[in-house]
């Protein structure tokens, strides 16, 4: 029972370690909240699901769709909502507003299509559950948690070994310095929203597979925010490590105290750590390099 | 001076012919679920209400007056529902509403509908829409199916009849529906010997529930009863099987389609409880007629809608758009031979008397009937 329980707290988990790290990557590099990017979550599973829908297809070329649909609307989004923001070094809080109105848009569009009503992916796999020594494991989750984890890998790798995941750290650690370095700002951060924005269409993919799609879908963002306090905001592997434990404490409260105190008691803890440790697990240390 | 006089001349055609308009139009409202997490509801209990309202329309109205619906969205919001209601009787001057089709909006306006003479006819199952704490009843809102106790008995008597005998209980408990439903059922189930097992209740904001089910599939239940809305059940459903859950499910009536073609999968071993049998050829004629015009497929709230039209209609005939008038023909329905069955209003709680529910299981993703059972 209790295996069971850490179990569902992995499969929850690796959902929100989707959801954080695409927040934290963007908060890495411009220091602020995307709140838009629950509503990109949203927008690119709708995406996926409309396309598949209607051409009968697979969970592959799903989330093709999605992840593409995520990296595009993520791009159209730098340029729209933060561009001019970024060109004129104005002050953090207009990109929170930006980010704020951005979101509200995106939800507004999926409302218009998809009539506020809730959608269902088709069955993508034949095989719904696995069983071994007494545990039952969910397909899907399994998927998921071996997507979240290929894609996280990629992501850790783009940003360590390659040109453009440097330029992203160097960034992210001061903008000024690296543009007079030669590396150009913009493009990286072009880059950031189109890493973010992919990984928003792989984790709206997972979320409308395991909890059904509607346009407020991208609400459960919260639990990427609450993620990356927990880790460190900013830090990739803080977000992780958040989002990990965020899903085990929270299907561990579930258990113990049910599901009406569970999120009180999640807030609490956040609260707990903004009030002892602000910067999080990761602390300065991951956090400064990303 | 010639730009005043055509200003006058302008207002006084136009309420001259406002008054003219008004006499040959009769204006109801209809408050529903249009948009939000209960739309498919909503919008299906307003396309069978239209149905209506166009048939009577089609054969030159009620007593020559035709009948226009105005069409308020609560967005499934208790505010938005509150500003809807308000703005149809002060503002649009509804003789009559054709109310929302879940408790929890029902609940917030029925002690607003106090201060208003306006009925309200909706669809909300929970005995607290017509009933107030003291025992007294709203003046103004009309229960139009049968209510929670009724329903939740049904299902009740229904699972042990057919043999099973420990329950697992799921549900919403934000949610006034799924918790008007829970007692009744437990009730029912242990008069006749079952027994729940376990009951774990959830937030309107929970996805998640593999670890809230986890106890009832190790307790190896043979039933979780699980009364709530549809993409709740869907969750459910997926979650439960996805554990290995293998035994029945019995919900109220969300998991009617469109829950069969939204899970995607078969349905084997899912017990509903219904308002209508579909199977039926009257029903079967109409949703043909239904699909072939307006493209969509009636489900159980569009009988309802069309029936609670058809005795608006009939209550209008004899009254008029008078709301006090009409409040009083309410209360004396009587036999009124609707598509879901002979409704008959109770004068003492506003409800309807005797109608009878059906329950159903699945074959595949086929609805099929089991059992006419009377809410007596």
């Amino acid at each position: 029972m209790q295996l069971q329980i850490i179990l569902n707290g992995l499969a929850l988990g690796s959902v929100y370690a989707l959801i954080a790290t695409g927040f934290s990557l963007i908060f890495n590099i411009l220091k602020f909240s995307n709140f838009a990017h629950g509503a990109t979550m949203a927008f690119c599973a709708f995406a996926g699901y409309f396309v598949a829908a209607a051409n009968k297809m697979g969970l592959v070329p799903t989330i093709a769709v999605a992840v593409a649909t995520g990296g595009l609307v993520a791009l159209c989004g730098e340029f729209v909502a933060f561009r001019s923001i970024t060109v004129r070094n104005a002050s953090p809080i207009y990109y929170f507003v930006s980010s704020i109105t951005l979101g509200t848009l995106l939800e507004g569009l999926v409302t218009i299509k998809a009539g506020a009503n809730f959608y269902n992916y088709p069955l993508f796999f034949k095989k719904r559950i696995m069983k071994f020594h007494g545990l039952v494991i969910s397909t899907s989750d399994v998927i998921m948690f071996c997507c979240s984890a290929a894609a996280l890998l990629i992501l850790v790798w783009v940003i360590r070994k390659t040109r453009l995941g440097r330029g992203l750290r160097a960034v992210s650690f001061d903008r000024d310095t690296a543009g007079l370095m030669g590396i150009n700002v913009i493009r990286t951060i072009q880059f950031a929203f189109l890493l973010s924005g992919m990984l928003a269409g792989l984790a709206g993919v997972f979320l409308g597979i395991n909890y059904t799609l509607y346009p407020t879908l991208g609400s459960l963002v919260v639990k990427g925010f609450i993620a990356s306090v927990i880790g460190g905001l900013g830090s990739i592997a803080g977000a992780l490590i958040g989002a990990v434990l965020l899903g085990l404490a929270e299907t561990q409260l579930v258990n113990l105290v049910g599901s009406t105190l569970t999120p009180v008691l999640t807030f609490v803890i956040m609260l707990v750590f903004l009030l002892l440790r602000p910067r999080g697990i990761a602390g300065s240390n991951i956090q400064e390099k990303a | 001076m010639k730009r005043i006089v055509a200003i006058l001349f302008t207002t006084v055609t136009l309420f001259t012919a406002s008054l003219f308009g008004a006499g040959k139009e009769i204006v109801i409202g209809c408050l529903q679920d249009i948009s939000g997490p209960t739309s498919s509801l909503g919008k299906m209990v307003e396309a069978g209400a239209k149905w209506h309202i166009d048939e009577i329309n089609a054969k030159g109205g009620v007593n020559g007056a035709k009948i226009k619906m105005i069409t308020y969205d609560t967005k499934a919001d208790v505010n938005e529902a509150i500003n809807a209601l308000t703005r149809a009787i002060t503002s649009d001057k509804v003789c009559a509403i054709i109310g929302p089709p879940i408790a929890n909006i029902v609940l917030a306006i029925a002690p607003i509908s106090e201060q208003y003479n306006v009925p309200i006819l909706h669809l909300a199952v929970d005995i607290r829409s017509e009933i107030k704490d003291d025992g007294t009843t709203y003046k103004n809102t009309f229960g139009m199916q049968p209510n929670n106790l009724q329903m939740g008995a049904i299902m009740g008597q229904y699972a042990i009849k057919n043999g099973f005998k420990t329950f697992g209980v799921m549900y919403n408990q934000s949610n006034a529906y799924a918790v008007s439903l829970l007692e009744p059922f437990t009730k029912a189930v242990t008069a006749a010997g079952g027994t729940v097992v376990k009951e774990v209740a959830y937030t309107a904001n929970d996805k998640d529930y593999k670890t809230l089910l986890s106890p009832l599939v190790s307790a190896k239940v043979d039933a979780i009863y699980m009364p709530n809305y549809t993409q709740d059940l869907i969750l459910i459903t997926q979650q439960a099987r996805g554990l290995g859950y293998e035994g029945a499910l019995i919900a109220g009536l969300d998991a009617g389609p469109p829950f069969n073609t939204m899970l995607g999968e078969d349905c084997d071993k899912i017990y509903y409880i219904n308002n209508v049998d579909d199977t039926e050829p009257k029903l079967k004629d109409m949703i043909k007629a239904v699909k072939e015009k307006a493209g969509i497929d009636a489900t159980n709230k569009f009988f309802l809608g069309y029936d609670i039209a058809g005795i608006l209609n009939q209550v209008l005939a004899e009254t008029g758009p008078d709301p006090d008038k009409i409040h009083d023909a309410m209360l004396k329905v009587k036999d009124y031979d609707g598509l879901t069955g002979k409704i008959t209003i109770d004068p003492a709680n506003h409800m309807p008397t005797g109608l009878e529910m059906v329950m159903f299981t699945y074959k595949g993703t086929t609805p099929v009937m089991l059992e006419r059972y009377s809410a007596k």
